[in-house]
């Protein structure tokens, strides 16, 4: 395998972590407070998947826009549980409270579906193609190809529509946008349930592969952390590039070093960009919150 | 019986009304949950099927797959009341953690892990019902050198302690029988998702076949991945794999050419005595069953079976685990000296076109120690 190959691997996976941290990031914009459910939402969106392809032998393409459906409206839920209440007090507060939000989330797969790690339907059939000397699984392609075609709909949408003007002018000031007329907690709301939306198609993306358990997600919200935190905090562009990044490299140094060299690794370049460069490539100026 | 049945599990939670105590301390949470879930189950049918009458209290601590969590959960378990004995963690490293305590309370432990050393401290409460990994990895090696014959080994592992003495042990077995794996790699951490990097470095090594021992979620990932990889080399797994919430996520093709060590294998169903064994074990939990379900309640029953017969006391109990030779289920156990009572190992492969698994090989007693 060319390294050519691996790096193939590394955007597959990277394009399901990138819609991880594209989800991740709309929260963090709408509500300036870290959600750090967003790993057990994900996995929250693989078992909604593996439920609906028990229940219809269909490819998950045709099921994914209803895992999107159910998971916006967990989303809500998310938010009126674990932000709301407290959105008049400091960020680590809601922090804290989407900490707790994530064991409870893991503590109840564990109860509904069991131990056991679950696998949902491919999202359009098993196997793999060839695209030269280079073989990728229709899965993976699959998954480039949905994740392409949301992050292009979730720019469109930020950078052409009212409801996206809305979002964004939120997301820099909530009062001066409730000042001038903007629903504000309606639009964070949608911007819950729209992040939680995206983490639960990644979900149904991922858990065909690499399957649905129920503390699956503890990782994946300290990828999405990373990935917004090198490409940028609050920057959609930097989310997406710097979860493609972490997945490259990882990859790639797992590849030709070991796991254990880029784990280690991953997380000292975090370092180092917290003390060099913390506002990330694409990086807004309120470092504060990084 | 339904009625008696339920009788005893009402029982259970009734620690006046019960004959013994016998607490279950095991990883209901947490990256083994799935193994724990299991030997949770057997031991539950156990105690639930208690000879000669007996009422058992028998609560269950969740360890949380932690050292600490065991450590706390067995203190707590052993110091409300005068436990018999324990049936306790499948995972090795919770066992190190559990071994001083069980020292302290003078209480033994009935436990399927497989870490070696356990059993090689020179602490007599402990007591293992599945072979030690010193003799399962003997029968893994020599079913991949002797039997396919297989000399260009790719050699994984996790980053668990079970992983790192399995590890170790096929390293030792592999040289003694002539063979260095033509690739290692032991760094396999448990919460890793792309094997690809991994499978990369397998193929590039020119390995014949993948010798794997691991937990269930990196050893189902691997399998999966390599089936998909294009990879066409077969692969021996440790025990995990024979799980059924294991084989569940897989397509029978996909376990073409899969094969994996296992104490026993009821889900195959070889023997009328497992057969009605693992008949209960579905109708009770809804789950097929498999080895480590089926050792630890093999376990907890020599015990029970023992406490039935008169034996009082956790030291009387003790005594007679490390004398006595008890007909299982699966197998006969008597113990060695130093705590193994089951040394036993089957070697069982899939052809594809089922998740039940074929038995292709057993080993036992002399035949699972290499010189």
């Amino acid at each position: 395998m060319t390294f050519v190959q691996l790096a193939v691997n590394g955007v597959a996976l990277g394009a399901a972590y990138a819609l991880v941290a594209l989800g991740f990031v709309f929260i963090v914009n709408a509500t300036s407070a870290v959600n750090f459910a967003h790993g057990d939402l994900v996995m929250a969106g693989g078992y909604v998947a593996v439920g609906l392809g028990s229940l219809a032998t269909l490819p998950m393409i045709l099921m994914l826009p209803l895992v999107a459906a159910i998971m916006f409206v967990v989303g809500i839920a998310v938010a009126l549980v674990a932000y709301f209440p407290l959105i008049d007090r400091p960020p680590a507060t809601v922090f804290i409270s989407t900490l707790l939000c994530g064991i409870v989330l893991q503590n109840l797969f564990l109860v509904l579906f069991g131990p056991q790690a679950r696998a949902a339907p491919p999202l359009i059939k098993s196997g793999t193609v060839h695209l030269g000397a280079i073989e990728i699984s229709v899965q993976a392609l699959g998954t480039l190809a949905v994740a392409a075609a949301l992050i292009g709909l979730q720019y469109l949408i930020f950078a052409r529509t009212q409801i996206g003007r809305r979002l964004r002018a939120t997301a820099q000031d909530r009062q001066m946008a409730q000042a001038i007329g903007i629903r504000a907690s309606a639009v964070i709301a949608c911007t819950f349930g729209a992040g939680t939306a995206l983490a639960g198609v990644a979900g149904a993306l991922l858990a065909n592969q690499f399957f649905v358990y129920p503390t699956g997600g503890i990782p994946l919200s300290v990828y999405a952390y990373m990935a917004v935190v090198v490409g940028g905090w609050g920057s959609i562009a930097g989310a997406v590039l710097g979860a493609m990044l972490i997945s490259i490299f990882q990859v790639v140094v797992s590849a030709y070093v070991s796991y254990a060299v880029a784990t280690g690794l991953l997380y000292f370049v975090l370092l180092l960009v917290f003390f060099f460069r913390p506002q990330g490539i694409f990086g807004e100026l309120v470092q504060r919150r990084v | 019986m339904i009625v008696g049945l339920c009788l005893m599990a009402g029982a259970s939670n009734v620690a006046s009304a019960a004959d013994a105590y016998l607490p279950i301390v095991m990883p209901i949470t947490g990256f083994l949950s799935v193994e724990g879930g299991s030997q949770r189950n057997g031991a539950v049918m156990a105690l639930e099927q208690a000879p000669g009458g007996m009422k058992v209290d028998f609560p269950v601590f969740d360890t949380g797959t932690s050292a600490t969590g065991a450590a706390t959960a067995l203190d707590k378990a052993l110091s409300s009341q005068k436990a018999i004995a324990a049936a306790v963690t499948v995972f090795g490293t919770e066992m190190v953690a559990m071994m001083p305590i069980a020292a302290e309370y003078k209480v033994p432990l009935l436990t399927i892990s497989g870490l070696a050393k356990i059993t090689e401290s020179g602490n007599p409460y402990i007591f293992r019902f599945l072979p030690n990994d010193r003799e399962i990895k003997v029968a893994h090696a020599r079913y991949i050198v002797e039997v396919m014959k297989k000399k260009k080994i790719a050699l994984i592992s996790d980053t668990t302690a079970y992983g790192q003495g399995g590890f170790a042990l096929l390293q030792e077995d592999f040289g003694k029988l002539g063979t260095t794996p033509v690739f290692e790699d032991n760094s396999i951490a448990p919460d890793t998702k792309d094997m690809s990097p991994l499978l990369a470095k397998v193929k590039a090594s020119g390995a014949d076949v993948i010798a794997l021992h691991s937990v269930a979620t990196p050893m189902t990932l691997i399998t999966k991945q390599l089936k998909s990889s294009g990879l066409n080399i077969p692969i021996v797994n440790s025990s995990s794999i024979v799980e059924p919430t294991a084989t569940a996520l897989f397509e029978p093709a996909e376990l073409a050419g899969v094969c994996a060590e296992t104490p026993s294998a009821p889900e195959a169903r070889p023997t009328p005595a497992i057969k009605a064994w693992a008949d209960a074990y579905l109708k009770r939990f809804n789950l097929e069953p498999d080895g480590l379900a089926l050792g630890q309640y093999d376990g907890v029953m020599m015990a029970l079976t023992l406490m039935a017969h008169g034996v009082k006391t956790p030291e009387d109990l003790r005594a007679a685990l490390q004398k006595e030779t008890y007909q299982g289920v699966a197998m006969t156990y008597k113990s060695n000296g130093h705590g193994d009572l089951s040394h036993d190992a089957d070697i069982v492969c899939w052809d594809g076109t089922s998740r039940i698994p074929k038995i292709v090989g057993h080993y036992a007693g002399e035949q699972l120690i290499l010189k």
